[in-house]
């Protein structure tokens, strides 16, 4: 289960209303690379990994990621909550506004509604684990295009932060594999599945 | 009485250094080193929240303190009074929670 702790694992502090930027960045919320996808991921496919430490790391990172989703609907909230109908109109806000005023609602920011084909749990410990290690480099690539194209330092700060976690996760996850491959026989590691194929995991 | 924005930054960098080396831990479950500092760091976070809770308010449901009645109007709705503290404070995603004028580094 999961407690609440009342604060942002960053702070976030944004001073200047922005709809514009609020319409880039809510793609980390609900986007094909955001922090939506990469908890959801991460909380579905521990179930069934053949270990139970790389089970525990994917809460772990599952669970961080959730206190990055925080952050991402506090950077959208602060830069909309003062906003008036013609900053809406102006930013290219306004198609979201009519849905949703200043909600929050996960999509990303091409339009696209958030939906779990947004990411795998394929029951594969080594599919998995490529895959997660591939959405941490996805989701760094995001946040670099959101740094080169925002400049207010209030909204890099946290953006900056949450850039850093992908590496460090990307790191974590790749050790994980590895730890998966040293159960397997060396002589076929990609040739069956960890998780179904139980035989060919050394015991 | 401790100043709000200086705690809760002291606990926003000792919580920060318990996630990170949570997850190094998950990968590397023998590294004395690292088990020493998660065990001193823990023990730090555990006392900043209690201080935290004793001054203002609860920051996780595991440290509610039901006699910190001392609250002004700004952080409760019944100051002076015994009450449910869960709520009292500023909302966690609202700019008046964060004050990042004490962070460091370049953006």
């Amino acid at each position: 289960m999961w407690s609440y702790e009342k604060r942002l694992q960053f702070p976030v502090h944004i001073t200047s209303t922005c709809p514009k930027t609020a319409s880039l960045i809510i793609s980390q919320f609900g986007g094909p690379d955001g922090e939506l996808s990469a908890s959801m991921r991460y909380l579905s496919q521990r179930y069934t990994m053949p270990c139970k430490e790389t089970g525990g790391l994917l809460t772990d990172i599952g669970t961080e990621e959730l206190a990055h989703l925080e952050m991402i609907c506090a950077i959208i909230y602060q830069l909309t909550k003062n906003m008036n109908v013609e900053q809406a109109k102006a930013c290219g806000f306004d198609a979201y506004y009519i849905d949703h005023t200043a909600g929050l609602w996960p999509t990303a920011a091409s339009g696209v509604p958030f939906n779990s084909c947004e990411f795998q749990s394929k029951g594969d410990a080594i599919a998995d684990l490529t895959e997660d290690l591939a959405a941490e480099q996805k989701a760094r690539a995001t946040y670099d295009n959101l740094i080169r194209m925002i400049d207010d330092p209030d909204v890099r700060k946290p953006l900056k932060f949450l850039r850093a976690r992908e590496i460090v996760h990307f790191q974590r996850f790749g050790e994980a594999l590895e730890k998966i491959k040293d159960s397997l026989d060396e002589k076929n590691f990609y040739y069956f599945n960890p998780e179904f194929d139980k035989q060919f995991v050394k015991r | 009485m401790s100043d709000r924005n200086v705690l809760l930054k002291e606990i926003n960098e000792v919580s920060f250094f318990l996630d990170d080396l949570r997850l190094y831990l998950d990968t590397h479950p023998l590294d004395i080193n690292a088990l020493n500092l998660y065990q001193e760091k823990h023990e730090k976070r555990l006392e900043l929240l209690k201080q935290y809770s004793q001054d203002f308010e609860p920051l996780t449901c595991h440290c509610i303190n039901l006699d910190s009645n001392g609250s002004s109007a700004a952080d409760t709705c019944y100051p002076g009074q015994k009450h449910w503290s869960w709520s009292d404070g500023p909302i966690p995603w609202d700019t008046a929670a964060n004050n990042s004028s004490l962070l460091q580094g370049g953006v």
